[in-house]
């Protein structure tokens, strides 16, 4: 937890508004679509500095996919962004077909994922988006868990030719890695070495482990925290080394435990390591309203709910 | 007027009817979508023929016009025709229905070269066009870029979608062609899902439209041979088409749309077609 003491807090929307440009400035292809949201958010700056170079689509998401992917098999390198919901599941099939099966340079941004915008409620708050979209082939999963590394994720998606789908937190983030950091497919990181348990996490919820962690080590604890910042592929490696250690695999999320980083974490393990697995999310159901504070710990999320819960867990593991 | 001379036209249909043919023998590994194919298969020609500027020994020539076939069902008639421009050997289209065959039912742009994009999912493939579209205004290439879709397809909102973003973003590179044969799967379309009037639709959108027969030679000439129609504007032509067109037993009957065919109808169909093409070609004589 690098500037974590120095409590910098980064805005991922303004981190990924200025990578945009950057982006836009290393390679003159990169367009930016947006489908009459996110201008406010993170594309303002990206239209004003290259006008011609960004598309307004409008509220029509699946025809705003389709041109993206019309785009690329041209050679452009489209970000596209919007809510979560309806940049994943409205034009899922665009996205399947048009942009996975051709297997794509575009570029997807959900923005708001998982509790980022409780009070917008269910419609809004979208808990399944790594479930479903994990399930398509060809297709990259950044879970960023800091300012530096969305910006990253914004670098590495331009420079990845196949397609990238980066879940965006709208809150701000104490800042874990330094400024220049890189996001790989298919790695993770361990951000916290530990001997009694493994604790993988992703996106937001990865401070929260952290914190939670700090507290299990003050009780006995020693637990290894994993970021999976790539929830597609995930890293079988620093999975199963870890595994091997511990024996006991807990994963957190701030997501359904249906198919999301539980899943994919299970998926490693089965037949392959006999750690045992607890996930940490949220049950079959849509979300109750509520802002974020109090969804993450109406759900049991926060570092204070953590703690006992991993304690429950690994006595039972 | 752009006009074909007669002996254009009966080369379009001496090329046209032997792509019908050629279709009957590649279903002879099975079933296909003959409706459509023999609705599209006289503009499809017509395009690769006369309209579209393509090389088919540099099939990504950067400054190619481009054909999104969005209504992908249609594939065996592009199939025919690519064969005939020399994109790829005759040979690979007796492979049809055959495992891991470069000719699926709906086409692979990774597999065979002319195809632009994979179709299928209906809906998709005006999106694409237009995404194509805007791309040659990024490239400041002036290469064009036509789709067509079915009318049946216009059920999907997605393309209405698109169709308000041709307009909006002033795609006078684009032209749309909906070959309104009027079958669907389950019936005509004024039963499934009534999508008239396509014209007043497309014109309300915002595009420039015009209605064509879509098995007379000269009007799909004429009228694809002037795009755009108006500047700044998308150019939309309707052709009103007959569903299986020149197979005398399938022709208007939605039941062909994906006809199962009996092995043993195929060399019977197959001289349907030739007759067919004989009437045409006196037609033109007369």
């Amino acid at each position: 937890m690098k500037d974590k003491e120095n409590n910098i807090y980064d805005d991922p929307r303004k981190i990924i508004a200025s990578a945009l440009v950057e982006a836009g400035d290393i390679n003159e292809d990169v367009v930016y679509i947006s489908c009459d949201s996110s201008l406010g958010a993170s594309g303002d700056p990206f239209r004003k500095k290259y006008p011609e170079r960004h598309f307004e689509f409008g509220i029509a998401e699946a025809a705003a996919m389709g041109q993206a992917a019309g785009l690329s098999i041209s050679g452009k390198v489209p970000f596209i962004t919007a809510y979560l919901p309806f940049i994943t599941y409205r034009c899922f099939e665009q996205i399947r077909d048009d942009v996975c099966k051709t297997n794509l340079n575009v570029n997807i941004l959900g923005n708001n994922c998982g509790f980022s915008v409780g009070p917008l409620g269910p419609t809004h708050v979208v808990l399944e988006d790594v479930a479903v979209m994990r399930a398509i082939p060809n297709l990259t999963i950044f879970a960023p868990a800091d300012g530096p590394q969305y910006k990253a994720a914004i670098l590495a998606a331009m420079d990845i030719e196949t397609p990238v789908y980066i879940r965006v937190h709208r809150n701000k983030a104490p800042r874990l890695y330094g400024v220049d950091c890189r996001l790989i497919p298919g790695k993770a990181d361990i951000l916290k070495k530990g001997s009694d348990l493994t604790l993988i996490s992703t996106s937001s919820m990865v401070v929260q482990t952290l914190l939670a962690a700090e507290i299990l080590k003050e009780r006995g604890i020693d637990a290894e925290v994993i970021n999976m910042y790539c929830l597609k592929p995930v890293d079988d490696e620093i999975i199963l080394n870890s595994a091997e250690k511990t024996k006991k695999v807990i994963t957190i999320e701030e997501h359904t435990v249906i198919g999301g980083l539980g899943g994919a974490v299970a998926e490693v393990l089965a037949g392959t390591c006999s750690a045992k697995l607890a996930m940490i999310g949220i049950e079959d159901q849509f979300a109750v309203v509520g802002d974020y504070k109090q969804l993450i710990d109406y759900y049991g999320l926060t570092p204070e709910k953590l703690v006992p819960r991993i304690e429950e867990l690994g006595k039972r593991l | 007027m752009a006009e074909l001379s007669n002996e254009e036209i009966k080369v379009l249909i001496e090329k046209s009817y032997n792509s019908r043919t050629n279709i009957l023998k590649m279903m002879k590994n099975g079933e296909g979508h003959i409706g459509g194919a023999f609705s599209a298969l006289d503009i499809i020609t017509v395009i690769y023929n006369h309209i579209l500027k393509f090389n088919p020994e540099k099939p990504k020539w950067k400054d190619r016009d481009r054909f999104v076939l969005s209504a992908g069902h249609k594939v065996l008639a592009l199939y025919a025709v690519l064969a005939d421009a020399d994109y790829f050997d005759e040979e690979i289209l007796w492979t049809y229905n055959n495992f891991d065959t470069r000719v699926p039912m709906h086409p692979d742009e990774k597999v065979l070269p002319g195809i632009e994009f994979p179709t299928g999912s209906l809906g998709h493939g005006l999106a694409v066009a237009c995404g194509i579209s805007l791309s040659s205004r990024l490239d400041k290439r002036d290469f064009r870029v036509f789709t067509m879709l079915g009318d049946g397809e216009c059920g999907e909102g997605s393309v209405w979608e698109a169709a308000m973003s041709a307009a909006h973003h002033r795609m006078d590179n684009l032209t749309a062609i909906v070959d309104r044969n009027g079958l669907q799967v389950n019936g005509t379309t004024e039963t499934v899902m009534d999508s008239s009037i396509l014209e007043e639709k497309f014109s309300s959108f915002g595009w420039e439209v015009r209605t064509i027969d879509g098995h007379d030679f000269n009007q799909i000439y004429e009228k694809l041979s002037t795009v755009p129609f108006v500047s700044g504007k998308p150019s939309c032509v309707i052709a009103d088409t007959t569903k299986c067109k020149g197979l005398a037993f399938g022709e208007n009957k939605f039941e062909f749309h994906h006809w199962h065919c009996p092995a043993e109808e195929i060399n019977n169909a197959i001289e349907l077609v030739q007759d067919q093409k004989e009437k045409e070609h006196s037609k033109i004589e007369r």
